[in-house]
């Protein structure tokens, strides 16, 4: 019903901004040297009219514009200023502009005339960007994307929706954390994350290896994911729908308004659903009680979600430079098909999470002070249902039984989690060459709920979820930025600051327990980074960091859950130690990076089984690693882009304690992936059909090197060059063997319309693809996308 | 010299042939040894599926081995197993933990694979409760064992081909005693044993409405035991281990054993909530009796008055119990000892006395063997499973004059070891 409204609004907005295409039509077309259109360029013809700022097409359009002599103006940040006097005689009229770049770049400065996303691939402290925006029409989603980035590991258990895990230089889990424009994403209650945001709706999406930035506001241990939304200028419809194999569809939308007077309105929303039906390899019992291959198509694995973030306010104002207030809403309804592994079909086990998140963001530049306030109150339930009388097999047949549940947990959960966060962050620019940055993030977190079925406290019959469980943290980091030697060295000093508080009653069944008393638990720690950047030239730069920095526990490891994860107060920080070394080289048609680090990781949080069927998070192993990643794009004119990319990361198990587990001392870290590989290419073919329209076919495989769920002697690794060819010398039954994704697809865009097309083919070969612990992923699939964009510039 | 040339040409042909038939890789038949010793190791401790190896070794081992070596099965449910002659079966899938019954293949060669699986018949219902695959063999063709998808009856299956070949239901007699107020009822989950033709299998008469169903949870304050005449396939009685709880556990060690003579000694692991002891014993069937000996028994409150502790295992032999008991008393929970600490010391108790224990000297004091047997017969030699976290992990030699052990072999890759036995490959 919400989607329909929204689809209604959305049409009634684009009716509307369509009538402004009227006769005495001013439009044009801005490309550089090469023919390559310039997106993002300002377009003015006199301080009556209001300026535009060129599509993503180029382009750049006044309507109802008045005859007479007007001078055209056109800037672009790195492109020489364009200025010509034109006399429009009311008729509708193209033009077409080229820009020049700037070749006066003065030796020793700073590159000047990048993009945003290009000016972040080169800071001082390395980002890997992923450039959403860039292909924002394909069919393609946010953790394809990522995976064919270097050093980057996305896992996803299963098909569209299912929770995804990023593993950077082999950091995984929590170790990892994600942001969306600088903030924690947990305050979104994960009706906004990786796993199911279409790409339509981001400007793009940095990856930190190594530092962290302060401005984040994590504790991440070595690894960040910042989601940038999509920057709005003027007025703009944006609506894309694709439909896909397996039933799927993901509709996309988003307008935004803003008016002369600065006010802005805006709405993003999308709709992702899938039977994620696919076929599966299983097994299935046979009259002899033994099992035997079958393929299955998948019953049982569907997955809906919506969300939609309305917001307004206020920019450019004397008094803010944007104050901006915004109110999300999601729900996701989430069937699941098996447990952990595909040992055992359920067929009618469903979670149900949804949330209202109000928020509200003030930023405003006073003098050489930028202070920038977020605040958000979030309130989410989260539901799990397993109250059906029996089981289903892999075919979706059903036989009945007395016991409530078909899993091992039967549940009737009604969660409730309020969420309070505050981002504070405040950047004072001491002069051109120093400024300071500082940064506190407090979070508050309220865990109450109720399951009938759920655990009770022992000997009573007292719901565990219904003891209020709280969770505080607080991240404050400041970092020093410098520039130095001309602007050749760049370099960001940081410290941080890290506590939290923890109040719950630990209510693990073998504990007696007092229900009156709460257990509190906090722990402060001190974190510190440099990050240093040396232009060597035109095209080089050299890049070196360091990080030591804590990751606190988080509140399901503190907590426990309401299954069979026993709370542990006594959990403390990780700590890790990263260094990371990089080289850049950046010219017209190639550009090259490659990263190294090491890192020593002391006490992860590792979940450890502790009493049937119990586990319980505590501080375990210590990992030491390093690694390399090198990525290569090269343009053969503006006809071809070629990119390709590999990673081989080598983290071992270190500081084995217990001599009985000694030999496990330099074996790799389980089920991490520790060599993978990108190669793609995109064409991008103007006039095929017609004089203005475009075809940019695309192809990618994805290569990731077998790797082991246990643990194997080190000297039976696979001798082959860095364990990149062979086999283990011992035969392995838990390993993930070599994987290969190739997919190709293309997107058309009409001449002269607002639209355009994408055809994606995943998986071209059918391969059997896994991620976690051989969870199947989809096999081939076919995907179609439509994309409507319509930009009014003021 | 056309002679020269071919005597030269066919002495480097044949040293080729010699050469070429000697690579390194070329298995040598001849060298296969029919008889294997073979071992498994738990290697996991995080993740709960029971990682490890499994090794088969021509000769007995000595001195300190790996058990993670070219011919080693890796995978999981690797924390013990039961062996019926030259055969070994575990009750967790390599592959993925799956619970049944999985018959373990050596070849001459030595290489380890995981054979063929016995499933619950209804593996989604089965997840739900421990115990399917509990089993026990009778003869080369026929074994029985649980299935939790069946609670009610005893399944039977055909060990030489891994099929289920039917099954036997005693749901009317069960229910007998399955009042409303009991959760769970199941014959078969944890203790099936065969003697003198009968099948002796436990009733589960459980509290528990969540988690571990049937475990720590009896309704009854006595144990019951139903008696089956395998002849006939017919219920024949029930018996009981009176004042205790908790009759063995679901995994590989089914903690009972046969003495020489034919006597069964059973472990009742206490009444605790959390499996944490009380009136734990060891309660015994005499070989030619089909009820519980009311004249004998064995309780952990005879090795400390405190009663802190329980039963985890038993080995019998010459008339003579063999048992680890915890030297602290038990605490459970995440930081308890019961899993995690060396607290598991061994001891030997004279049948004709059994409150008197004695230690066993030369042993490491041990974590909880869990599903691993305390001992193997090898060789008709005993040999004492000692792990301990940092004083020894491997075989010990069993003497039974001076009631001591001396260390056999030692093993320092793979893992605690869980089990150790040998086999004529068939």
């Amino acid at each position: 019903m919400i989607l329909r409204k929204v689809l209604v609004a959305a049409w009634v907005l684009f009716l509307t901004m369509h009538a402004f295409g009227q006769p005495g039509t001013l439009t044009g077309t801005v490309n550089d040297e090469q023919g390559k259109t310039l997106i993002g360029a300002s377009v003015t013809l006199s301080t009556a009219v209001s300026s535009q700022i060129t599509d993503q097409k180029g382009v750049f359009t006044f309507t109802n514009l008045a005859a007479g002599s007007y001078t055209l103006r056109v800037t672009h940040v790195g492109y020489t200023e364009y200025t010509e006097n034109i006399q429009f005689n009311g008729q509708q009229t193209e033009l077409t502009i080229q820009l020049s770049s700037q070749s006066n770049i003065l030796e020793g400065a700073t590159v000047v005339g990048k993009s945003e996303t290009q000016q972040v691939r080169e800071q001082a402290i390395r980002a890997v960007v992923v450039d959403t925006r860039a292909v924002a029409e394909q069919p393609t989603t946010l953790a394809e994307l990522m995976n064919r980035s270097p050093g980057i590991r996305i896992r996803q258990s299963g098909g569209l929706g299912n929770a995804v895990d990023v593993s950077i230089n082999g950091f995984q889990g929590n170790a990892v954390q994600y942001f969306r424009d600088g903030i924690p994403l947990e305050y979104l209650g994960g009706g906004f994350g990786i796993n199911n945001v279409p790409i339509n709706l981001l400007e793009r999406a940095e990856v930190y290896k190594g530092v962290v930035p302060v401005s984040l506001g994590g504790d991440a241990l070595g690894g960040a994911v910042n989601l940038v939304t999509r920057k709005h200028i003027g007025s703009m419809l944006d609506i894309s729908y694709e439909a896909a194999s397996f039933n799927t569809h993901i509709a996309n939308l988003s307008a935004y308004h803003h008016a002369e007077n600065g006010w802005f309105a805006g709405i993003d929303a999308f709709y992702n659903y899938s039977d994620n039906d696919y076929n599966a390899n299983v097994e299935v019992v046979n009259e002899n009680a033994n099992l035997e291959p079958a393929t299955v198509r998948l019953f049982h694995n569907g997955y809906s979600h919506y969300f939609v973030e309305a917001y307004t306010g206020m920019g450019n104002a004397k008094w803010t430079d944007e104050l901006r207030f915004s109110i999300a809403h999601y729900g996701i309804d989430r069937e699941s098909q098996h447990p952990a592994l595909m040992t055992s079909p359920y067929g009618a086990l469903i979670m149900h999470n949804k949330g209202w998140i109000p928020s509200l963001r003030y930023r405003k530049a006073i003098g050489s002070f930028v202070v920038d306030q977020f605040v958000s109150y979030s309130n989410i339930d989260r539901s799990r249902v397993d109250t059906v009388r029996g089981t289903y097999n892999w075919y979706g047949d059903f036989t009945p039984s007395t016991g409530i549940g078909e899993s091992p947990r039967p549940s009737l959960s009604d969660i409730n989690f309020d969420n309070f966060i505050s981002r504070t962050n405040v950047a004072y620019t001491i002069s051109g060459s120093h400024k300071l940055d500082a940064n506190v993030v407090y979070n508050h977190n309220r865990r109450i709920g109720s399951d009938p079925y759920g655990l009770r406290f022992a000997g009573t019959d007292i719901d565990i979820l219904s003891k209020e469980a709280i969770y505080a943290k607080t991240i404050t980091g400041i970092s020093w930025e410098s520039k130095w030697l001309n602007e050749r060295l760049v370099n960001q000093l940081s410290a941080k600051f890290f506590r939290f508080k923890t109040r719950g009653i630990n209510g693990f069944m073998a504990n007696g327990t007092d229900l009156d008393d709460y257990t509190t638990s906090e722990n402060n720690n001190w974190g510190i980074g440099n990050a240093m950047k040396y232009t060597l030239g035109d095209h080089h730069l050299l890049r070196a960091s360091f990080e030591l920095t804590s990751r606190l526990p988080r509140e399901n490891e503190l907590f426990g859950d309401n299954d069979t994860r026993a709370p542990n107060f006594d959990l403390e920080p990780e700590r890790s130690f990263n260094l990371n070394l990089g080289y850049r080289y950046q010219a017209s048609q190639l550009s090259a990076e490659i990263g190294a680090f090491y890192r020593k990781t002391k006490g992860m949080i590792m979940l450890i089984p502790v009493q049937p069927p119990f586990a319980q998070y505590q501080n375990l192993d210590s990992i030491r690693g390093y690694g390399v990643d090198i990525d290569v794009s090269y343009h053969i004119g503006e006809l071809l882009q070629l990119n390709a990319n590999a990673t081989w990361q080598d983290n071992r198990m270190v500081d084995i304690a217990d001599g009985l587990h000694k030999w496990i001392e330099g074996t790799r870290l389980r089920n991490t992936p520790y060599f993978f590989a990108n190669v793609g290419a995109v064409a991008n073919v103007n006039g095929v059909l017609a004089s203005n329209d475009r075809l940019k076919p695309y192809v990618h495989w994805n290569f990731i090197r077998e790797f082991y769920l246990n643990h194997i002697p080190r000297d039976a690794e696979p001798s082959g060059f860095l364990g990149l060819f062979g086999n283990a010398k011992i035969p392995v039954t838990n390993i993930v063997p070599n994987q290969h994704l190739l997919s190709a697809g293309f997107n058309y865009f009409l001449a002269n319309q607002p639209v355009s097309l994408g055809f994606e083919v995943k998986n071209i070969a059918d391969s059997k693809l896994y991620d976690y612990y051989k969870i199947q992923r989809p096999g081939r699939s076919f995907h179609v996308k439509i994309n409507y964009h319509l930009t009014k510039k003021r | 010299m056309k002679k020269q040339f071919l005597r030269a040409a066919t002495a480097i042909v044949t040293a080729a042939a010699l050469f070429t038939s000697c690579t390194k890789d070329d298995p040598a038949p001849d060298q296969d040894s029919d008889t294997k010793y073979v071992l498994i190791t738990l290697s996991d401790r995080v993740s709960g599926s029971k990682a490890g190896y499994i090794s088969a070794f021509d000769e007995m081992p000595s001195g300190t081995i790996s058990n993670a070596t070219a011919g080693s099965l890796e995978g999981q449910g690797m924390g013990g197993w039961r062996t019926y002659g030259n055969h070994i079966y575990k009750m967790f899938r390599t592959a993925d933990y799956a619970t049944g019954i999985e018959k373990i293949n050596v070849a001459k060669d030595g290489t380890v694979t995981a054979g063929q699986f016995i499933s619950s018949k209804d593996p989604a219902e089965a997840a739900k409760y421990f115990g399917t695959g509990n089993f026990v063999i009778q003869d080369d063709n026929l074994g029985y064992y649980w299935d939790a998808a069946e609670p009610y009856k005893i399944q039977k299956f055909n060990p030489a081909t891994m099929a289920n070949t039917g099954s036997m239901d005693f749901e009317e007699k069960v229910k007998e005693m399955e009042i409303s107020e009991v959760s769970f009822a199941a014959i078969g989950q944890k203790f099936l044993a065969i003697k003198n033709g009968k099948l002796f299998a436990n009733l589960t008469y459980a509290k528990n409405t969540e988690s571990q169903i049937g475990f720590f949870d009896d309704f009854y304050t006595d144990v019951y035991i139903a008696v089956i005449d395998l002849a006939s396939g017919s219920w024949e009685k029930r018996i009981k281990i009176e004042n205790t709880g908790s009759i063995a556990y679901i995994n590989e060690n089914h903690m009972y054993d046969f003495d020489d003579n034919g006597d069964l000694y059973i472990v009742t692991q206490g009444t605790h909530a959390s499996g944490l002891g009380g009136k734990s014993k060891i309660a015994r069937i005499k070989a030619n009796e089909a009820d519980v000996d009311k004249t004998w028994e064995m309780n952990f409150a005879d090795f400390r008055a405190e009663d802190n502790g329980k039963f985890v295992n038993v080995f019998a032999k010459n008339g003579r119990l063999i048992v680890t008991l915890n030297t602290e008393t038990l605490a459970g929970g995440p930081n308890g000892n019961i899993n995690s600490a060396d607290i598991w010391e061994f001891y030997s108790v004279d049948i004709d006395n059994p409150t008197q224990y004695n230690k066993i000297e030369g042993v490491p004091v041990g974590t909880n063997p869990g599903a691993a047997m305390l001992a193997s017969e090898v060789d008709g030699k005993v040999f004492l499973r000692g792990s301990s976290i940092n004083s020894g992990n491997g075989y010990y030699l069993y003497d039974f004059a001076t009631n001591s052990a001396e260390l056999a072999f030692s093993v320092n890759v793979g893992g605690a070891v869980s089990g150790f036995h040998k086999i004529e490959v068939q």
